[in-house]
């Protein structure tokens, strides 16, 4: 246990036998860093943090998880956990101030520890009870709180950031005039229809084309009017450094506070792993890569857990990141190792030009992210089965008004009971032959599932009855304590229980107490 | 209902006794910076001082020259008649550089585009937060609405003579040169009076009467009022017609290009 262990804690580049044309990897990387650019900025935005910080992230995380994993799969700034780092931390400090940056670093070494300890409780499993439908519900409510939130950049309501949406639909319905900035507006406008038309022609690099839209329209409008006119609100000059060791403040003040931050941690560990095994399993599926789930749950733990060393916050899978990394032709980690490297090059020599990026287009390719989240196409796939619509919708709803924290929580909850209800479900056929009545049971016999025994006993009160448990997948002890008590009520009215299993299931009845009042029949 | 309205009475009572919950004697800047935790307010205000004492390390992202915000705001904006920071009472005021009702965040935000050469930081940038916290830590005890003692430079009274830029020149040679160059650029430290690097033209420095008044009550450094009053005003006047950066409200174009350039 312990060896395997080792081998999944330590980088394997087994990958190195399977790399087929390095040229392909390196040039993938270099695409997946110039789309991670405006991400990491924006998500470091979300998060409440200092652009440069996203830019850390995008480096490092995706390095560590590069080389600590097996997969292809892009790791790096990702929207639902900076907008959970933005609301967890926000209670506890001023946005962006040392001390929330702090917080953020004590958040995101806990997130790296849960996740690591979901590797040792071998937790990879536990996320296939999440159903599609609550991770789609989760994706599309995150994608409308990230279209909220480039309304503030882009319409300028700096004022209005924390309201509720419905607030902020109301204000800027009835004092737009007063409010929206006109300067901002026509940036994020010019961002979102450059986004949109770029996308017709480039499908993959169609946010790039949004930024250099809204970056070009952004100068035209400070050649025109000056900065005190316009109020806009400029990226500025980001401070970067090569190699950013920072090391996380951890003192006994600082640790009481953020008890208040466990359930956060525990959230966006949660959701963080989720999405990265959901596209793990689909390379897995779709490709010939050879990938150990656990291993994955290892990689992005320990680079969350590393971030804070290196300036940089949590992040996770990216599925428009990977997808266009699997589209360029990558099939090893080597693409996620170069892409961290090739941002750190990009940025030494974008970083003048960026300064004046104003942070309208930076909004207005967030808003095209938040979009491109609600997908049309999945409300229609899951109306086919209620129940998956209802887990779909109630997800979203929930994130809308009461956060994504608590839409996790809803989303975990439904999926987790329409899977139990589904399983205590019995398929139960009553067969009237010679022999009497004969009750065929498939499925699992445990407590949930035993109620709907009851009523069939009911109905055929004072007959004989033969039970045939040959296709029964689980019987627990309190089917077993309801099959003894029905036979000893049925031997009191004269009438007789029968049994029919199979030879696996007599020892553990016996073993259960069952041999003595009920009428076993091994076929 | 008896035990209710007493119970309001004596709430009310304790309200109408007890003090404010300003703080009278607030802890020294020096106590606060050995803290291992503080709270929002007073981290802020270390977060404050940490930019206003280094202004290229804490707040590079707005920062467009080389200059500190305590350049000028000299001892942390502590002292007298060098711009001191403990105006948070004087606030909001109608001024008349930009004819509005300036609050003391549009007033932090105008210094980072005038004074810094750079860019204006919206008005909830954590940078312009904790500038506020520290100007309202140090105005503590300050009258509402009543100007401080020794509130920005003193007012030079006229001499009769016109400033002279050669003279400044002369005086600027003997005295400032050692520290800040003969080309304004700044030795060791000091920080540079023109170029690219110092404040631009549309900062409040770049009015002669306003900078005579600064360099007669503060320069050379610590030998303030050495100087007479028309000396001062002749190195103003010889600062005033050396190169600086555009001001960003009339030329957008030169504005720009600045910017894309550094």
């Amino acid at each position: 246990m312990i060896s395997k262990l080792l081998a999944e804690a330590t980088p394997s580049f087994t990958w190195k036998a399977r790399l087929g044309n390095w040229r392909t990897e390196v040039f993938a990387g270099l695409v997946g860093a110039m789309l991670v650019i405006p991400q990491g900025i924006t998500f470091a935005y979300l998060a409440g943090l200092p652009p440069e910080y996203g830019l850390y992230c995008a480096i490092f995380v995706t390095l560590f998880c590069s080389v600590l994993g097996s997969s292809s799969m892009m790791s790096g700034p990702n929207t639902a956990v900076a907008i959970l780092i933005g609301t967890a931390v926000l209670p506890l400090a001023g946005r962006g101030s040392p001390v929330y940056i702090d917080f953020v670093f004590l958040l995101c070494m806990m997130v790296g520890l849960i996740q690591l300890m979901f590797w040792l409780a071998r937790g990879a499993r536990i996320f296939q009870y999440l159903s599609p439908a609550a991770i789609s519900g989760i994706s599309a409510g995150a994608g409308f709180l990230i279209i909220m939130s480039s309304l503030d950049s882009i319409l300028d309501l700096s004022t209005f950031k924390t309201t509720f949406f419905y607030e902020k639909f109301y204000v800027i319905i009835t004092d737009a005039v007063d409010l929206v900035n006109p300067y901002s507006l026509a940036i994020g406008i010019v961002t979102i229809a450059g986004g949109y038309l770029g996308r017709r022609y480039s499908p993959r690099y169609f946010i790039i084309i949004a930024v250099t839209a809204g970056y070009l329209c952004g100068l035209l409008i400070a050649f025109i009017w000056p900065q005190p006119v316009t109020e806009l609100e400029y990226l500025g000059r980001m401070p970067l450094q090569w190699l950013p060791i920072n090391i996380p403040t951890v003192n006994m003040e600082y640790l009481m506070i953020s008890t208040k931050l466990i359930p956060y941690a525990i959230t966006i560990a949660f959701i963080g792993l989720a999405q990265s095994l959901v596209i793990v399993r689909e390379l897995k599926m779709e490709t010939d890569q050879d990938i150990n789930l656990d291993k994955e749950v290892y990689a992005q733990g320990m680079a969350n857990f590393l971030a804070p060393f290196f300036s940089s916050f949590a992040g996770a899978g990216s599925f428009n990141r990977t997808r266009a990394n699997q589209s360029m032709g990558a099939t090893t980690p080597l693409s996620g190792i170069t892409a961290g490297g090739f941002v750190l090059i990009l940025i030494t020599f974008l970083g003048p030009i960026l300064t004046y990026m104003p942070m309208a287009a930076m909004a207005g390719t967030l808003f095209i992210v938040g979009a491109n989240m609600i997908k049309w196409g999945d409300i229609k796939h899951y109306a086919q089965v209620r129940s998956e619509l209802v887990i779909y919708f109630s997800t979203f709803i929930s994130i809308m008004f009461f956060g994504l924290a608590a839409g996790v929580v809803v989303a975990v909850f439904l999926s987790v009971s329409v899977f139990m209800l589904r399983i205590s479900q019995l398929e139960l056929k009553i067969e009237s032959g010679v022999a009497g009545t004969v009750l065929k049971v498939k499925g699992a016999l445990f407590y949930a599932s035993v109620a709907h025994l009851t009523e069939k006993f009911h109905s055929h009160f004072g007959e004989d009855l033969t039970v045939d448990l040959q296709y029964t997948t689980h019987i627990d002890q309190s089917a077993v304590d309801f099959f003894v008590r029905e036979s000893r009520h049925m031997a009191a009215h004269g009438a007789r229980l029968t049994l029919l299993i199979n030879d696996k299931q007599r020892d553990f009845l016996k073993e259960l107490g069952a041999g003595t009042d009920i009428h076993l029949v091994s076929l | 209902m008896k035990i209710s309205t007493g119970f309001i009475f004596t709430a009310l009572l304790l309200l109408t006794l007890t003090p404010g919950h300003a703080q009278q004697n607030q802890p020294a800047i020096e106590q606060l910076l050995k803290e291992p935790f503080l709270d929002d307010y007073y981290s802020n205000v270390v977060y404050g001082y940490q930019i206003i004492t280094d202004t290229q390390e804490n707040a590079s992202r707005y920062v467009g020259n080389s200059l500190q915000c305590s350049n000028c705001h000299l001892q942390a904006g502590t002292q007298h008649d060098a711009l001191p920071l403990n105006v948070a009472g004087m606030y909001p005021k109608w001024r008349a550089k930009n004819g509005k009702r300036n609050g003391i965040g549009l007033r932090i935000r105008e210094c980072f585009l005038y004074s810094m050469d750079g860019i204006m930081p919206p008005e909830d940038a954590p940078e312009v937060l904790a500038i506020s916290a520290y100007v309202t830590y140090l105005s503590q005890g300050q009258v509402m609405g009543a100007e401080p003692q020794g509130r920005g430079v003193p007012t030079l009274p006229d001499t009769g003579y016109d400033p002279n830029p050669a003279n400044g020149r002369a005086v600027y040679l003997a005295q400032c040169a050692s520290c800040h160059g003969d080309r304004g650029e700044g030795i060791a430290g000091m920080p540079p009076v023109w170029g690219f690097n110092a404040y631009n033209k549309g900062a409040g420095m770049n009015d002669i009467r306003k900078a005579a008044g600064f360099i007669w009550a503060n320069m050379p450094l610590g030998n303030g009022k050495s100087l007479t009053h028309q000396q001062a005003l002749d190195v103003s006047a010889y600062l005033n017609l050396q190169i600086r950066p555009a001001d960003p409200s009339n030329s957008k174009f030169l504005k720009l290009l600045e910017h894309l350039l550094n």
